[in-house]
């Protein structure tokens, strides 16, 4: 388009169209510029991930981790979370469906931070850290989503004061309150989880967070396991990586089930720190 | 949010849809009766679909709060709570010791293992130790045990009691002044009326106990710990559609986390095992499919070692893997030093 042509069209959509909202096309060179510059890379702190992820977590994207029972997933999201913050990217906030979030373990993240600052150092900033990590229990998909509404408006009505914007999301697990209403003869259930997808999409792109959410896995045919959550939900992250047991404590195998960047297929260990 | 996404009956929702109200700006200025009348629905479920639109857009349009979402809590504040937290102490010092002090409240634990490996033995313990006072290292709460199998005895808890009353006598010095005002308390009848027993016997009392504890735990605030003896029994035999299982035992164990954040308690669940066909061999693994295994904080697994029984922690957020040997004696569970000592005394 011209560019007179486009400044014209901008004005006769400015009513509808709000300041912050931006305008529903991009040319792929402005696209592409908004990627390099904007889309960064959040780190998880386990090395093999993220140089499998080409850099870490994707912002604007939804990234998903599946694997059998006490594989490394709560670990994998408390690691991005301590990392993340660490590096200034921002906020985060972690939607628990387990208790199964640790204070505890987090500060021994911290502690494997930076392990030559002196002590005062340390505990400020511990407490730093800490304080930049926001964690709410949601037991049910109503409450979920509920929440998930709850961050999208705040999101659109907080300016940029100078404190931390939320950067990164992470739901563990999103499949334990997706699970109990899908199948049956009510189809509820996976309109409920259609909704739920799209929202964390859309927080995702509209607000540049990096989403992380965390799945389980089921029995398949011929005893082999398969990620919980079906078909309809397959589309719904950009990113999936199946984390599997490894030979010792804490070692775990990184596999990438799909990306939009990469081919799948591609694996990577990983070692979960003391 | 849009209609699809309220808590309402699914046959009034598709009524809704299909006179053509599709989002919630559409019921905001609309009364009662006249819903009533549009959908031909009773008066009271239009007034309960009102009520629940109103729930939903006084929660979003709220004045925006200071924190990202209300109700979150800082991994800092947490922290210092956590580390205030007491533990119940599992009678083995092994184990308390590489489960980060005992079972942790706020979660919920799963115990599994073979017949007669201890797992109701240990349930009573945890039932008995949880009475500990506050000024002996205990919590001081009460236990509430549900009980599925009939494994439950009177005489055995008194037994437990007992051993439980005398080792903790024999640990402190008795002629401590403070000490001398809760040595009353040190009753073994106390601690039996501080155990709430629920005998179930079907699937269906099982989940109307659990919708149940809610009130109960409200009505009595002291109950620090919730033991369910065991949570599988009524669903290997009665449920013939496995889909519909998975899902009724995910709601319930989603029910459980809420209790235990809630009430700031310990769940523990005993599960029995079974045998599973993986990588071209049988193996032991718990019962109530892959599903379940996700459905609690932390796990724990108890087995045989030679002669010896084993607690092994296969799953935890906060403490790694490890295992830790304990007995099953006259005086409970406790642990193997504790043998040695005595016969070192001797």
């Amino acid at each position: 388009m011209m560019d007179t042509e486009k400044e014209d069209f901008k004005s006769r959509l400015a009513p509808d169209v709000t300041p912050n909202r931006q305008l529903p096309w991009l040319t792929g060179i402005e696209l592409l510029s908004d990627t390099n510059q904007n889309k960064h890379f959040l780190p998880t702190g386990l090395e093999g991930i993220d140089a499998l992820l080409g850099g870490g977590l994707r912002q604007g994207q939804v990234t998903e981790i599946v694997g059998p029972s006490s594989s490394g997933k709560t670990q994998v999201c408390l690691s991005s979370a301590t990392h993340v913050v660490d590096r200034n990217f921002g906020m985060v906030l972690y939607l628990d469906t387990s208790n199964s979030f640790s204070p505890f373990r987090i500060s021994c993240f911290v502690n494997q931070l930076h392990p030559s600052l002196p002590k005062e150092l340390k505990e400020t900033s511990l407490q730093t850290i800490m304080s930049n990590i926001y964690c709410q229990s949601v037991f049910d998909i109503f409450a979920l989503l509920d929440l998930l509404h709850h961050v999208e408006t705040t999101l659109k009505h907080t300016v940029k004061l100078g404190g931390s914007k939320l950067c990164l999301l992470i739901v563990d697990s999103v499949s334990s309150v997706i699970a109990p209403v899908i199948g049956g003869k009510n189809s509820q259930g996976w309109c409920m989880m259609a909704s739920v997808g799209v929202l964390l999409k859309r927080i995702a792109y509209e607000h540049n967070i990096a989403v992380l959410v965390t799945n389980h896995m089921v029995g398949g045919e011929n005893g082999t396991l398969k990620p919980a959550l079906g078909e309809s939900w397959k589309g719904i992250p950009h990113i999936r990586l199946l984390l599997s047991h490894g030979t010792g404590n804490n070692r775990g195998t990184t596999t990438v089930l799909k990306h939009t960047l990469m081919a799948s297929g591609r694996t990577a260990n990983f070692v979960i720190g003391n | 949010m849009e209609i699809s996404n309220l808590p309402i009956s699914p046959s009034i929702r598709s009524k809704l849809l299909s006179k053509g109200y599709t989002s919630l700006s559409s019921l905001s200025s609309i009364s009662p009766s006249f819903l009533a009348q549009e959908l031909s629905v009773k008066l009271e479920e239009a007034v309960e679909v009102l009520r629940a639109v109103s729930d939903t857009t006084t929660s979003k349009s709220a004045h925006i709060p200071y924190g990202i979402i209300p109700g979150a809590v800082t991994a800092w504040d947490m922290l210092s709570e956590e580390q205030m937290q007491r533990h119940i102490s599992t009678g083995c010092e092994d184990l308390d010791a590489i489960l980060g002090g005992g079972i942790h409240c706020k979660e919920v634990t799963e115990v599994g293992g073979v017949p007669g490996i201890g797992k109701t033995q240990l349930g009573i313990q945890l039932a008995v130790n949880v009475q500990i006072p506050v000024e002996y290292g205990g919590l001081g709460g009460k236990a509430v045990y549900i009980d599925t199998e009939g494994s439950f005895m009177a005489e055995r808890a008194y037994q437990i009691a007992e051993g439980c009353i005398y080792d903790i006598l024999d640990k402190f010095p008795s002629n401590s002044r403070e000490f001398l005002s809760c040595k009353e308390r040190l009753q073994v009848n106390n601690f039996l009326a501080g155990i709430f027993y629920f005998r179930i016997c079907s699937y269906t009392e099982q989940i109307a106990v659990i919708n149940y504890l809610e009130n109960f735990l409200t009505e009595h605030g002291d109950v620090k710990l919730v033991i369910i003896d065991s949570v599988t029994f009524h669903f290997r035999q009665d449920f013939d559609d496995l889909a519909q299982r998975t899902r009724v035992l995910g709601g319930l164990s989603l029910r459980l986390m809420k209790l235990s954040k809630m009430f700031n308690l310990a769940v523990v669940l005993l599960n029995q095992v079974t045998t599973k066909f993986t990588d071209g061999s049988f193996q032991l693994t718990l019962a109530l499919g892959d599903s379940w295994s996700h459905s609690c904080t932390n796990r724990i697994i108890l087995h045989w070692n030679g002669n010896e029984r084993c607690a092994y922690i296969e799953k935890s957020p906060s403490v790694p893997s490890a295992s830790a040997p304990y007995l099953v004696t006259g005086k409970g569970i406790r642990g193997i030093n504790s043998n040695f000592k005595r016969a070192r005394i001797m």
